[in-house]
């Protein structure tokens, strides 16, 4: 499995360690009223078959935090972008939800 | 008070024993010498300076080392000056570290330079795409490697100090078929 670091360029999958599934977003607050919220972002994860934005970290290169889109049924890889970039993606996203 | 003086010595000092090993006919392919006693800076510029890091070390032998992160390399400072000086000329822009003792670095050139670490490393080294004065980040043999393309048949390869034995164990081998001289 080959993945595009935005910083290295391709490189094999042995260099990189994964964190797992992209998606949950930590709760901003400590507030108990958000206590289920941050029981679903520690504990509750899907397990998508098909595409997946998942954490994974270039240990054996520029040791930057990246995001990695890929199938989990075709193992087909779609993308790479940084962890900084696809959080304020996401920010955006949530941003334009709420208006 | 009297003044500290000590001799640095190459981790490799007892390992890269001078001569020729290998394949023994003909030319060799490739040759190795320890590049000691390096200056080795590491600069990671703070968050938003990574542009106004980079012009700051225009003049310097800077080789990218990840993103908006750096070696500056120097040969016959003494000790600690480029780190002093790095540290006051950064100020407020980058963080600075001295690794001159921490890291190794290896020079591999020859005709065969390119065959030699084509076995280690997933790195595309064809001159199109890896100049000379670029860098990349690897690994070889399970062993983090900073790679630098020197010129068309030379390139230097830092590594952790605790990891330079073992490295130069696997990258000799690597080059005994085509005959290697340590330098
Ligand atoms: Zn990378």
């Amino acid at each position: 499995m080959l993945i595009p670091c935005p910083h290295c360029g391709t490189r094999p999958v042995e260099e990189f360690t994964f964190l797992g599934d992209a998606a949950p977003t930590r709760p901003t607050t400590n507030d108990p009223s958000s206590m289920e919220a941050w029981y679903e972002y520690v504990y509750l994860r899907n397990n998508p078959r098909g595409t997946i934005d998942e954490y994974a970290h270039h240990s054996g290169g520029c040791r930057a935090w990246l995001v990695v889109q890929r199938n989990t049924e075709t193992h087909e890889v779609y993308g790479a972008v940084t962890a900084r970039a696809f959080a304020s993606r996401k920010e955006a996203v949530a941003k334009g939800e709420q208006a | 008070m009297t003044e500290r003086t000590f001799n640095r010595v190459s981790p490799l000092q007892d390992v890269a024993v001078q001569g020729r090993f290998g394949a023994d006919r003909g030319a060799v392919g490739v040759s190795f010498t320890v590049r000691h006693p390096m200056s080795i800076i590491t600069v990671i510029a703070r968050a938003g300076q990574g542009a106004a890091t980079a012009e700051a070390l225009k003049g310097y032998d800077a080789q990218w080392a990840g993103p908006d992160q750096w070696f500056v390399l120097a040969e016959g400072r003494g000790e600690g000056a480029l780190y002093r000086e790095l540290k006051s000329k950064l100020s407020g822009l980058a963080s600075v570290s001295d690794q001159s003792h921490g890291r190794v670095i290896i020079r591999i050139a020859g005709t065969k330079a390119r065959a030699v670490l084509a076995k280690g490393t997933p790195v595309d080294l064809h001159a199109d795409v890896f100049p000379a004065g670029k860098s990349a980040l690897t690994q070889m043999a399970h062993v983090g490697v900073h790679l630098t393309r020197v010129d068309a048949d030379t390139y230097d390869l830092s590594v952790f100090r605790g990891f330079s034995e073992s490295f130069w164990e696997w990258i000799t081998e690597q080059a005994e078929e085509f005959g290697y001289q340590v330098i």
